[in-house]
């Protein structure tokens, strides 16, 4: 896998994590149970960093991606794109493809088979 | 959650009763090392890097012992629990100070809602916040014996 595709991956995954961080009914249930949610700033902060180490373009499509449609990257479960229902080609599970980051040509989300 | 639910997110395979780390990058390392050997992950470096985010929002370890590392990652298929103790004692940057012995990782696939893991999460500390079944915890040898602790069967 190309290191910025695995940066932009690590970006999701943080922009979620951020984003639960923020939810009140989510983080009122997590302190609720003990945790202490403290560095929200922190998590913002490598956000930044992170997010500096990938190609603008790259960032720029994916951040597109991510407020138009709940994720700009969407795990593959099955044999269908989740954002669009439409059947992926068989060439996207030959080994080549595996655990790369792909795009679904009919509605241009950005794929990853977990 | 029903006791057999929460059960059910537990497998043989994914329980370390030796957790050899000390220090809690390797001890989360030792963990996320596991379930890739275990085909449960096929790229570590997500699930490090999403874990180690987790805990600068704040630690996991939640004292007495217990520790509750958790997250989402594109990298998770389903939901995943791994059951680890350590009998010498890992410094978790836990809420009390102490060193923490019990870990329930929780990992869960980025594209569902929080509300399964979030209750897997709560249930799980209702159980530690038992101090007869924390005990039980601490003394746990292997699975059967968890799953025992976990399912609330008298032994
Ligand atoms: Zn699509």
């Amino acid at each position: 896998m190309k290191e910025e595709h695995r940066l932009l991956i690590a970006l999701q995954d943080l922009d979620i994590m951020i984003k639960e961080a923020k939810d009140t009914s989510t983080s009122k249930e997590l302190e609720s149970m003990g945790f202490k949610l403290t560095g929200l700033n922190e998590l913002q902060e490598a956000r930044k960093k992170l997010a500096s180490k990938i190609p603008p373009a790259l960032l720029q499509r994916y951040e597109k991606l991510a407020k138009h449609y709940r994720m700009g990257i969407l795990p593959v479960t099955g044999d269908l794109c989740l954002g669009c229902f439409v059947k992926l080609p068989t060439s996207f599970f030959s080994a080549a493809h595996s655990h790369e980051l792909l795009v679904c040509e009919n509605c241009g989300r950005m794929l990853y088979i977990p | 959650m029903e006791a057999n639910e929460l059960v059910s997110f537990f497998e043989e395979d994914l329980c370390l009763f030796h957790l050899r780390s000390r220090k809690k990058t390797s001890a989360l390392q030792e963990m996320v090392r596991h379930l890739a050997l275990a085909r449960r992950i096929s790229d570590e470096r997500f699930i490090m890097e999403m874990l180690k985010n987790r805990e600068s929002l704040g630690s996991t370890g939640l004292g007495n012992g217990v520790a509750f590392p958790h997250g989402k990652s594109l990298a998770i298929k389903r939901l995943t629990v791994l059951f680890a103790k350590s009998s010498s004692g890992v410094d978790f940057d836990s809420l009390d100070g102490k060193p923490t012995r019990i870990f329930f990782l929780i990992l869960a696939p980025s594209d569902r809602g929080a509300e399964t893991y979030l209750s897997l999460l709560s249930n799980l500390i209702g159980i530690v916040q038992n101090q007869s079944l924390l005990k039980k915890l601490h003394d746990v040898k292997d699975f059967p014996s968890l799953i025992e602790i976990l399912g609330g069967i008298e032994s």
